[in-house]
């Protein structure tokens, strides 16, 4: 006879709302951790899908996702001259906002090098790549655009042929994808006033530059090696120019979550434990709780010449049931909460396998503090 | 009747540390229950009726003098009782003023728990625990849970679950005490039935001077002194 079964079928209202709680607690944790793996997912998004072995970047810097990095408009010329180098794209990526019915939205525009880059690497929704080398634009759904939608950036209209999904930019903004020279566009907007500034302090010459300094929009350039390739050999090459610094994907990921996720990283974790230590607190406390309201059964039960194997088994089960229901609840939550959050909340398998041992601890933990206290009571005490 | 106890309780004193002084609960008792008798324990409160109980029962080892079981010393003041769980649960039934039963557990099921504890099947342990309640006039109540039940039945489902492992000594402590004349005197005649069908012991511990008539002798403690009824 399972008494850990019969306990839960007869108080089957109790055991749901402790699983319901435990449940909102193992959200919260699933939450946490998924919400790190959506924020890993999304930085390193373009770096793993982009199809570059190599990234030149500006001289003496660590490239665009870790500090500011411009590099000369013709690098990707020197870049194909060199052996090994099967081919090279310019990169460029910054965020803007704009407005757009009435709302100002926000996005990451990121430039394809067209027709070089047709943006077979973005996760098409509806729609189509880009077809045309200006003025059409593939959209992430998150930004809030729809198929055909006209918006104004720059000084030109860009039509929405495309639409992404999952295509977001390490914080968190849609990317919107033009191609390289319309981002350098877009990036060189300027106000009227700005032009006007401009000439009245160099002359006419200067009425195509900014009154304010306009470096150079390229961020990095691209670079897909040969399969014969000798890496290092190109590395060296680009080094010894001078003016440019070379990062493989593995630098990128590095560089991503070893020095910008880093400090990130360490509180998504540190409050993950946090709520872990907490379910365990309230666990143990359920537990606890259930096995003082059955004392005077447990007495009963060694009365009548129970081992403690049997109240063991009851108390144990017991927390591991109430655990494993707030897990498989947690889950269902996710599932039905998390779609509705703004970022994306990513639940890998592995990780569920992981929370599942910790609550499997967490249990065990739980139910040692139950059946010390069970261990003490004494048969005679069902007289009292 | 059998010249061997069942019971045997040979000098039995219980003593316990309260402050500086010395309570003497139990102070040389001796006293034996042969089989197919039922013996009623009288006494006021505090002379030492539940302390003789729960030293009969195996459950307090004496401060001197010894326990036997057919004969054979089962406990001293050195024995460790914790290590007579086993032993217990096939010689010794215990039925209370309460009846003591898993609330979330049947009826049936409360009495087939202690037959699945000595590790008959559980299928078998349900027939007979069925078999058991229906012969107390419980077959009706088998799946209610102890909430769902009277008084009085839920004393009897106690009863059948203390007879469930045919034990040789049937111990109870006020087992009328919840109960009103009638179902008090029929839970007596019930132990008078079992201990002539079963051959089994039993002491009664009792208040109630309602059904004294039923008991083959009482015996009467004060002071933790032994007086015959």
């Amino acid at each position: 006879m399972n008494l850990a079964f019969k306990d839960i079928r007869f108080n089957v209202l109790r055991f749901l709302l402790t699983a319901v709680g435990v449940a909102f607690l193992m959200t919260a944790s699933i939450g946490m951790v998924g919400l790190y793996r959506g924020i890993v997912a999304d930085a390193l998004l373009v770096i793993e899908r982009i199809g570059a072995d190599l990234w030149i970047v500006q001289g003496g810097r660590q490239g665009p996702f870790a500090e500011g990095s411009a590099v000369a408009g013709t690098m990707d010329r020197r870049a194909e001259g060199l052996s090994g180098v099967a081919s090279a794209r310019r990169f460029v990526q910054f965020s803007q906002q704009f407005p757009f019915a009435g709302r100002s939205l926000r996005a990451s525009i990121t430039g394809l090098d067209f027709p070089q880059d047709r943006g077979d690497w973005i996760s098409l929704h509806s729609g189509r790549l880009l077809a045309s080398g200006h003025l059409e634009a593939v959209a992430d759904v998150s930004i809030g655009l729809r198929l055909g939608d006209m918006i104004r950036l720059g000084q030109d209209d860009y039509t929405i042929v495309g639409l992404a999904r999952g295509m977001v930019d390490m914080g968190g903004d849609g990317l919107l994808f033009v191609t390289v020279n319309d981002a350098i566009a877009i990036a060189q907007r300027r106000t009227s006033e700005e032009v006007l500034l401009a000439r009245a302090s160099a002359g006419p010459a200067a009425a195509n530059r900014s009154s304010v300094p306009q470096d150079s929009k390229i961020a990095a350039v691209l670079v897909a090696l040969t399969p014969t390739a000798d890496e290092a050999a190109v590395r060296r090459a680009v080094l010894a120019w001078g003016d440019a610094n070379v990062l493989s994907r593995v630098d990128q990921r590095d560089l991503l979550l070893n020095q910008r996720l880093w400090r990130l990283r360490v509180q998504i974790l540190a409050f993950t434990a946090v709520l872990l230590v907490v379910t365990g607190i309230v666990v143990s406390l359920i537990i606890y709780m259930l096995t003082m309201e059955k004392l005077h059964e447990i007495a009963m039960l060694k009365l009548i010449g129970a081992e403690n194997s049997v109240i063991i088994s009851m108390i144990a089960q017991q927390s591991f049931l109430i655990g494993a229901a707030g897990l498989v609840l947690g889950l269902g939550l996710s599932a039905l909460i998390f779609p509705f959050f703004p970022r994306k909340v990513l639940i890998l398998p592995a990780d569920i396998a992981l929370l599942g041992l910790a609550v499997a601890v967490i249990c065990g933990f739980a139910s040692l503090l139950g059946i010390s206290r069970a261990l003490k009571v004494r048969a005679q005490d069902v007289l009292s | 009747m059998s010249t061997t106890p069942i019971l045997r309780l040979r000098d039995v004193t219980r003593h316990y540390r309260s402050g500086d002084s010395l309570v003497r609960a139990l102070d040389g008792v001796s006293l034996e229950i042969h089989q197919g008798e039922v013996v009623g324990i009288l006494g006021p409160s505090g002379s030492g009726k539940s302390t003789l109980l729960l030293i009969a029962g195996l459950l307090e080892p004496p401060t001197t003098g010894e326990v036997l079981m057919d004969g054979r010393t089962v406990a001293t003041a050195q024995t460790d009782l914790d290590a007579l769980r086993t032993f217990r649960r096939t010689h010794i039934g215990f039925i209370f003023q309460k009846a003591n039963l898993i609330p979330f557990l049947t009826a049936v099921e409360n009495v087939a728990l202690a037959l699945e504890i000595d590790s008959v099947r559980p299928r078998e342990a349900r027939a007979y625990a069925a078999h058991l309640l229906a012969t107390l006039d419980l077959g009706h109540r088998l799946d209610n849970h102890p909430a769902r039940l009277s008084g009085g039945e839920q004393q009897r489902v106690a009863v059948a679950r203390a007879l469930a492992n045919a034990p040789r000594l049937l111990l109870a402590d006020e087992p009328t005490a919840a109960l009103d004349s009638v179902r008090g005197r029929q839970v007596i005649a019930l132990f008078r039935e079992i201990a002539d069908r079963r051959q089994a012991a039993v002491a009664v511990v009792t208040h109630d001077p309602r059904a004294l008539d039923l008991f083959d002798r009482t015996i009467e403690l004060c002071d933790g002194r032994l007086g015959h009824g």
